[in-house]
């Protein structure tokens, strides 16, 4: 009995054998919703910046002030990812800004299908449904993130002082994928031993030509020229 | 990270394949690891060994991992190297006589940049 088909045929068959090529990626599918939620973000006229750290890095302090300088002429949403609370979001619109929190409950990083939903609630809150620029805060991880495209049009990692010099060289996937480095929290750096040439070696070793930001949102130093990055982002 | 719900993604789009063409059974898989995607060979062929397991038209499949050597351009002279992770041999190697630091084959400088190699691909699927 042929112990394929179970068939009682003597003689010895082969079912057919077939050899398909794909050469596609283990990603596609979130890059498929990647891309059509970048085709979304355009025709809602906006920009999308995900925004990728450790965990305190200072992405939430960083957008308060944001949008502080910007929501007069600038339409602003925001997508926050976090695994739980919606401590993130409630900042936001304290602000006066709309934000949709996700949370993911476990998940260590968003996809573009959780991203997919944040822009129909978002579209929902804003009052004609029209925006400039929408920030999406990921889940505070060096890790994860890096592997999934959410739709953003610029990719920013941010780095902490206190965090070390050292986190572009061990963490190569996420610096390499960066659009812009945001090295965040300057004016600690008389209290730690933080090496500004080494962190922008490395980062520009993974990522040649790689923009780099240095600023203090507490201070205020950098930030100039972190709005007119943004500014440079609405001109199309 | 995530090997496990890389490996589910592939059996999802083996599943898909093997409707599309109408056949019972995939036989083999051929899928590329990039060296720079950040995935842990022996976890996915674990995770994959293990999903595979859950489903009649995948339970036989053999997969066959490419795991293609290290691309980097240097950005003293401009040129390419491969240039392998070491070896188990050489780890333990180096764990005695100290860090192993890459430098440029043709001009020895450290500045070296790693180029492509964060593919994730499903190369070929043979079914029955």
């Amino acid at each position: 009995m042929c112990d394929t088909c179970g068939c009682q045929l003597h003689e010895h068959h082969h079912h057919d054998a077939k050899v398909v090529e794909v050469n596609r990626s283990l990603l596609a599918a979130n890059q498929k919703q990647a891309d059509s939620n970048r085709h979304h973000i355009e025709e809602m006229g906006a920009v999308a910046i995900n925004m990728i750290s450790s965990p305190g890095s200072g992405k939430t302090t960083l957008l308060e002030h944001t949008i502080e300088a910007l929501k007069d002429t600038v339409r602003i949403g925001v997508i926050e990812g976090d695994i739980e609370t919606e401590r993130d979001a409630d900042r936001i619109r304290a602000k006066g800004v709309p934000a949709v929190q996700l949370t993911t409950g476990g998940a260590c990083h968003l996809d573009a299908p959780m991203v997919h939903g944040g822009l129909h609630v978002l579209e929902h809150f804003a009052k004609g449904g029209k925006y400039d620029l929408i920030f999406i805060e990921n889940v505070g991880n060096l890790v994860c993130p890096a592997t999934f495209d959410l739709g953003e049009h610029q990719r920013i990692i941010l780095l902490s002082v206190p965090e070390g010099s050292d986190k572009p060289a061990k963490y190569p996937a996420t610096f390499r994928s960066a659009d812009l480095l945001l090295i965040t929290k300057t004016d600690l750096q008389p209290y730690f031993d933080f090496s500004m040439e080494e962190a922008k070696k490395e980062a520009l070793l993974l990522k040649p030509g790689l923009g780099i930001i240095c600023l203090s949102a507490t201070t205020g130093d950098g930030f100039t020229q972190w709005i007119d990055y943004l500014k440079s982002l609405l001109k199309n | 990270m995530h090997e496990l719900s890389l490996a589910q993604s592939l059996i999802e789009q083996l599943l898909d394949l093997a409707k599309e063409h109408q056949a019972e059974r995939i036989t083999r898989v051929t899928v590329t690891l990039g060296p720079f995607s950040g995935i842990v060979r022996d976890s996915f062929e674990f995770g994959f060994d293990n999903l595979k397991q859950s489903q009649d038209a995948t339970r036989k499949a053999v997969l066959k991992l490419e795991t293609p050597d290290p691309v980097y351009i240097c950005l003293d002279c401009g040129k390419v190297a491969v240039i392998p992770f070491s070896s188990e041999n050489d780890r333990l190697e180096s764990v005695r006589l100290g860090p192993f630091a890459k430098k440029c084959p043709w001009c020895c400088s450290n500045r070296l940049s790693p180029k492509g190699g964060t593919e994730l691909i499903l190369n070929q699927v043979e079914m029955e």
